[in-house]
């Protein structure tokens, strides 16, 4: 702790006060930038239809008096739609999480402990795993008319398990990924000692290897959860009103209501706020998920 | 195929029934997902491609409705026409020419706009300095918004209207105090020409981020000893940048861009939300069309001969991108001693 301290003075005292300026600058400017417009959706979210349009309108108090109408609204007379919309969400993200979760943590640690040899493709473990990923980088358009013919067909459009299948599907290859790295950073002395102890392979996997990659399970969970409870076009093409998700209650706005901004604002901050408090209370989790896909890959 | 197998390192001789048995559990669930749900309709909508198949049925299966045969006709499109007429339907098509543009348009500017401006601000947050870590966790959010909820929250910002959004407040009074009469307004979602760049931007405020936080973690993983030796022999921050950073940034470098590539190659949220392809098809990309065509108008068909397209150019800029980039990475490998 003391030396990383230490390091920091050393290292800023060396610099030059116009470049530290500049950097904060910088720094300031990307932050404005990025924070900006959360603040102008809080803002809008309490401003009455005629500050809207009538501004634009900055502060709180002195530019205009924000009122609690809309979030009234959205919890009271809207409740309900609110309420299911947010469900669906949370049941399709949930549920997907789970599933890709356990079957990107089972194929990462067969990938990162086993040899497989396809004989006839003549693909060994890195073939293996190039082929999972290479699954999530198929255009979603391609799947359009197939899963609606499929879901047509087997009775699943405009249900949970037709949303957590397709989401589980579209998670697994960048689950199975990052799983993989991080068995291979594990090292296999634990499991093979309490293998000799007598544990079956099954008993080691889910009694010494899971609790240790936590963190790794943690970062797939983020990540699976941010893409089911984000997406839109197949939430949109295979849900048309019993599961719909937020995203697509909120795309339709335009359509069904005119475009309130006020409410839209307050319908947003409810479907982005929840997740961005978990992101960022995970932070680190998320952090190191991305560099364990892209650094090392 | 078992007799194969090179010896597993980790089953002793009690093991080795076992871990045979194991290694397919392990591997096998996602396997069978991804080939009842990818690979599947991979070659599933291939075979459609080939069809007139469109919603309730195709001509065939409605001809034979109407003459009362029901048996072995229409059933998830067994039963179909073979028909080249999509391929050749796809040529004449002016919608997808210019979806086909707009999308390479999204791809080759956004990649490019979300890079070097990543690369920049990684730069930045690569020199210590008081709050980093917060900075950081500032990163994350745009990353972790719905896009339709970014797209709706672009809307406001892109409204040409002075009274209604901040940014078009802020063009008049900086343009007018450097001497324009009116103020300029753009007109961002109603112009063919600042449409699409209107969404390129949506697209960067949520997306740089990303690329920051990766090439950050990339250059916090150079050892400090390589800046040092530069230092040492007399290089210039410039020269330490352009010599040694950019170079050993370069496999990652490579690797975000084809990530935030393919990515790109799939809008569709933030167009629906912002302009809903319009005006005419300037900013229509070529998923917003297939699910048209899908959905709007039925052509199962036709939409899939097109996702097709889409394919082939996403499996074009993937191969000609790893093959160039490899030769980049091996030539500065070279270069850089």
């Amino acid at each position: 702790m003391r030396g990383a301290t230490k390091t920091w003075l050393r290292r800023s005292s060396r610099r030059p006060l116009w470049q530290s300026a500049l950097l904060y600058a910088i720094v300031i400017f990307w932050c404005f930038i990025v924070l900006f417009p959360f603040y102008w959706l809080a803002t809008t979210s309490v401003k009455r239809p005629i500050d809207v349009s009538r501004g634009p309108n900055y502060v709180p108090y002195v530019d205009f008096q924000p009122i609690p109408d809309h979030w009234e609204e959205m919890f009271g007379s809207q409740r309900k739609s609110t309420e299911r919309h947010f469900r669906n969400s949370l049941v399709s993200a949930i549920g997907s999480t789970i599933l890709s979760v356990i079957i990107g943590a089972m194929a990462g640690y067969g990938l990162s402990r086993f040899r497989y040899y396809w004989g006839r493709l003549g693909w060994d473990n890195d073939n293996i795993a190039f082929w999972i990923i290479s699954q999530r980088f198929l255009p979603p358009a391609i799947f359009i008319v197939p899963f609606l013919l499929l879901y047509n067909f087997f009775g699943m459009v405009d249900t949970y398990a037709g949303l957590i299948i397709a989401y589980t599907m579209f998670n697994i290859p960048f689950a199975v990924w990052i799983m993989r790295d991080f068995f291979n950073g594990l090292p296999v002395d634990l499991e093979e000692s309490a293998r000799v102890d007598g544990a079956t392979r099954w008993q080691a996997f889910i009694r010494i290897v899971l609790p240790l990659s936590a963190p790794g399970l943690v970062a797939v969970a983020i990540f699976s959860f941010i893409f089911a409870w984000n997406e839109y076009l197949f939430a949109l093409m295979l849900t048309n009103f019993k599961a719909i998700t937020m995203p697509v209650l909120i795309a339709g706005q335009n359509n069904t209501r005119g475009i309130e901004w006020w409410f839209i604002s307050a319908l947003t901050l409810m479907a982005v706020v929840p997740v961005i408090i978990m992101g960022l209370l995970l932070e680190r989790f998320i952090t190191r998920g991305l560099t364990a896909g892209a650094v090392k890959g | 195929m078992s007799m194969n197998l090179p010896p597993d390192p980790t089953g002793g001789l009690r093991g080795v029934n076992e871990d045979r048995l194991m290694k397919r559990v392990f591997l096998s669930p996602a396997v069978i997902v991804l080939l009842a749900l990818s690979i599947f309709p991979l070659i599933w909508s291939l075979g459609i491609s080939f069809t007139d198949m469109q919603r309730g049925g195709s001509t065939v299966a409605r001809q034979a409705e109407a003459e009362g045969i029901t048996e072995g006709v229409g059933f998830l499109g067994l039963g179909f026409e073979l028909t080249g007429r999509n391929y050749q339907r796809l040529l004449g098509d002016g919608r997808l020419h210019s979806t086909v543009r707009n999308t390479m348009i999204y791809v080759f500017f956004g990649v490019m706009i979300q890079y070097l401006i990543g690369l920049g601000l990684a730069t930045v947050l690569n020199q210590p300095f008081r709050g980093r870590n917060l900075v950081r966790v500032i990163f994350l959010m745009p990353m972790m918004m719905t896009p339709v909820a970014a797209a709706y929250t672009g809307r406001m910002f892109f409204d040409s209207n002075p009274l209604r959004s901040p940014l078009a407040h802020f063009l008049r009074e900086v343009s007018k105090a450097l001497g324009s009469e009116r103020g300029i307004t753009v007109p961002w979602f109603t112009d063919t020409g600042w449409a699409p760049v209107a969404i390129l931007i949506i697209d960067a405020w949520q997306w740089i981020p990303f690329m920051t936080l990766i090439l950050l973690a990339g250059m916090q993983a150079i050892p400090d000893d390589i800046y040092e030796a530069a230092r040492v022999d007399g290089a210039n921050a410039l020269q330490i940048f352009a010599r040694i950073t950019v170079p050993i940034l370069l496999p990652i470098s490579m690797t975000v861009i084809l990530i935030r590539g393919l990515e790109i190659f799939k809008i569709i949220d933030v167009v629906v939300v912002t302009t809903g392809g319009g005006p005419g098809s300037a900013t229509e990309s070529l998923t917003l069309y297939i699910f048209e065509q899908a959905l709007s108008n039925g052509n199962y068909g036709y939409a899939s001969a097109i996702a097709y397209i889409l394919l082939v150019l996403v499996i074009i800029f993937a191969t000609i991108f790893l093959a160039v980039g490899r030769r980049w990475i091996r030539g500065s490998a070279s270069g850089a001693d």
